[in-house]
């Protein structure tokens, strides 16, 4: 599945999408600490379909996911 | 006729600084409204943080729009049901480079009496910067950088 990058999380990771296959949020998790370890420095959320998901969601590939780093609007 | 525009989708994003030309003409555009009686409005300034002794000189603003846009509409509605005399709310965010000193931020409320604007104003303020993915690159004197963050 394709997932977008913003902020600091798309600069570690050098491009602004990836892709990478997970069952869950969690797991997406999981697989991208693994993969960026820098990105276990930081704090940042998954977002699926345009809203956080704070609990472990299962994934079907469908969904629109992207990765936030905290927001700095204003 | 409020519903109609509650649910309307607007762009809140434009390319650099917002100027003090576009913010004027914001207001003169509200002449024709004779029902408003109170305009509130807010303005975001790019601050000249010091950073580890180096200084902000600008920031790049990127934001996941889609999802910006619909946390923007599900705002709107919050703010037209909690103040339902609001008679018109505008917001307006910077994207890209915008230097220090220079707005990136504009909300414009307004209502038949200034309570409601006041208070809608702050709400929709403080939702933005808590609810939009909206991310900030702090360039530095240095030429280095630093992400910024709400708090």
């Amino acid at each position: 599945m394709r997932v977008m990058l913003f902020g600091v999380v798309a600069e570690i990771v050098g491009d602004s999408a990836l892709v990478i296959d997970s069952a869950s949020t969690f797991a997406l998790r999981g697989a991208l600490n693994e993969r960026f370890p820098d990105l276990q420095e930081l704090t940042w959320s998954i977002a699926v379909d345009r809203r956080i998901e704070h609990g472990d969601r299962v994934l079907t590939g469908s969904e629109e996911i992207a990765v936030l780093p905290p927001f700095a609007g204003g | 006729m409020s519903t109609a525009k509650v649910h309307r989708k607007r762009e809140i994003f434009a390319e650099g600084a917002i100027t003090p030309e576009f913010i004027a003409s914001s207001i003169a555009g509200h002449a024709t409204r004779t029902d408003i009686g109170a305009h509130a409005i807010f303005l975001g300034q790019v601050r000249a943080d010091t950073i580890g002794g180096r200084t902000v000189r600008a920031l790049e603003y990127t934001a996941y729009r889609e999802m910006a846009e619909e946390a923007m509409v599900a705002i709107r509605e919050e703010a037209f049901t909690r103040w339902p005399q609001l008679t018109c709310l505008h917001v307006h965010h910077s994207l890209g480079r915008v230097n220090a000193g220079a707005i990136c931020f504009f909300v414009f409320a307004s209502a038949a009496h200034r309570q409601q604007a006041r208070e809608a104003v702050a709400f929709v303020t403080d939702e933005v910067k808590a609810r939009l993915p909206i991310f900030g690159k702090e360039v530095l004197s240095d030429a280095t950088h630093a992400w910024k963050k709400n708090t």
